[in-house]
């Protein structure tokens, strides 16, 4: 593309301008947005329900320990709290997904800001928005393997869950922890949806302003 | 206390981002997920599902310590301006009560399921409505420090720190 054409294209006005008067200053249509709140179950349930069934697969080597502590344990226990964790967190992610999308068209990232690790703000939420519907589309394969582990192919045994299980979660939990990032700098560096940057963006006086 | 630190950033922090925020994922998933699955268990008559709220209830309890510790040195580096530090202060209230009222709640149950893992005394779902409305407070307070008063962002650090804000 020229540059003249994209001189021209950024003439065009977000289509969010049409509806500002119905948005509060953070420009959403409510003062503290869904999707943040959200993410506290998605990445908690998911890193203790394959926590838990680290617990279960270990069970054999943490035994005497429990017996040591009079703590009766069991390892259906163990799995059971891995199987319905991972359950909660594959049903409540869609929820995260759905509101991280509303919340992302509404999104007015502070202009001429680069992130830590030196991306833009659009950048930022592209990745956070294709890596969001990547982890759960794996969150939901996680879940479903894990049902097939526990209701038909380990059934029997005592162990619930391979140990390939165990290492994908381990590494889907980094890869959460790295796209957890991009979201958190979405709010901390680039002000999206927070309402304090917003009005010193618009040059507001917040001792006025928000006392 | 700040001499024990590493230099603060752009965000009045001596590490990258707020690890408080992240370590209450552990403390509002597993405390509110342990309240479901208490009434799952009551209504669904499964008595396995008590030891899953029971062993969430267990992180919840041990994550919030670890919540507070990162709590307290964040909150005395986020210079809280306006409303903000009443809400701050609310939120400090608050989550030291939770310590509490968690530390004693996991006590109790560890008490009860000591003698049968697969009831649950029906009182405790009082507690549990108790708890849970606890962290939806709690939630909401440290929700509108972050998301209206932008404690820790970039711009409200770069104001307090320009003298445009107190």
């Amino acid at each position: 593309m020229t540059t003249n054409s994209m001189d021209l294209l950024i003439e065009i006005a977000s289509p969010i301008n049409e509806i500002v008067d119905q948005l509060g200053a953070n420009d959403l249509p409510y003062a503290i947005p869904l999707h943040p709140n959200l993410v506290h179950f998605t990445i908690g349930l998911f890193a203790i329900g394959i926590a838990f069934d680290f617990a279960g697969a270990f069970y054999p080597l943490e035994k005497r320990l429990f017996r040591f502590l009079a703590l009766p344990v069991t390892r259906t226990g163990f799995h059971d709290v891995g199987w319905y964790i991972v359950l909660a967190c594959a049903v409540i992610t869609f929820f995260t997904v759905a509101a991280g999308f509303y919340e992302m068209l509404l999104a007015v990232p502070l202009p001429g800001i680069r992130s830590v690790i030196g991306q833009n703000a659009i950048d930022t939420m592209l990745w956070h928005a294709i890596g969001g519907v990547a982890l759960l589309l794996i969150i939901v394969a996680m879940t479903i393997w894990r049902g097939y582990q526990r209701f038909a192919w380990r059934k029997d045994l005592g162990r619930q869950v391979s140990w390939l299980y165990l290492g994908c979660g381990a590494l889907i939990l980094v890869i959460m922890g790295v796209h957890g990032s991009l979201g958190a700098w979405l709010a901390s560096e680039f002000g999206v949806h927070i309402t304090a940057d917003q009005l010193l963006a618009a040059g507001a006086d917040l001792n006025e302003v928000l006392p | 206390m700040p001499e024990l630190l590493p230099p603060l950033n752009d965000k009045n922090l001596p590490w990258l981002d707020v690890i408080h925020p992240i370590v209450v994922h552990f403390v509002i998933a597993m405390a509110l997920i342990s309240v479901v699955f208490d009434l799952l268990g009551v209504f669904t008559k499964r008595r396995n599902l008590f030891e899953v709220s029971f062993w969430n209830l267990v992180v919840a309890t041990v994550a919030i310590f670890v919540a507070i510790i990162f709590g307290q040195v964040e909150a005395g580096l986020a210079n809280p301006y306006g409303a903000s530090r009443d809400i701050l202060n609310y939120h400090s209230t608050i989550g030291w009560s939770l310590s509490g009222v968690l530390g004693l709640l996991t006590g109790w149950r560890y008490v009860v399921r000591q003698k049968d893992p697969t009831s649950l005394p029906s009182g405790f779902l009082v507690i549990d409505a108790v708890l849970a409305a606890l962290v939806f407070c709690q939630m909401y307070l440290g929700d509108k420090l972050v998301w209206v008063y932008g404690l820790h962002t970039v711009p409200v650090v770069e104001a307090v720190r320009s003298g445009a804000l107190s």
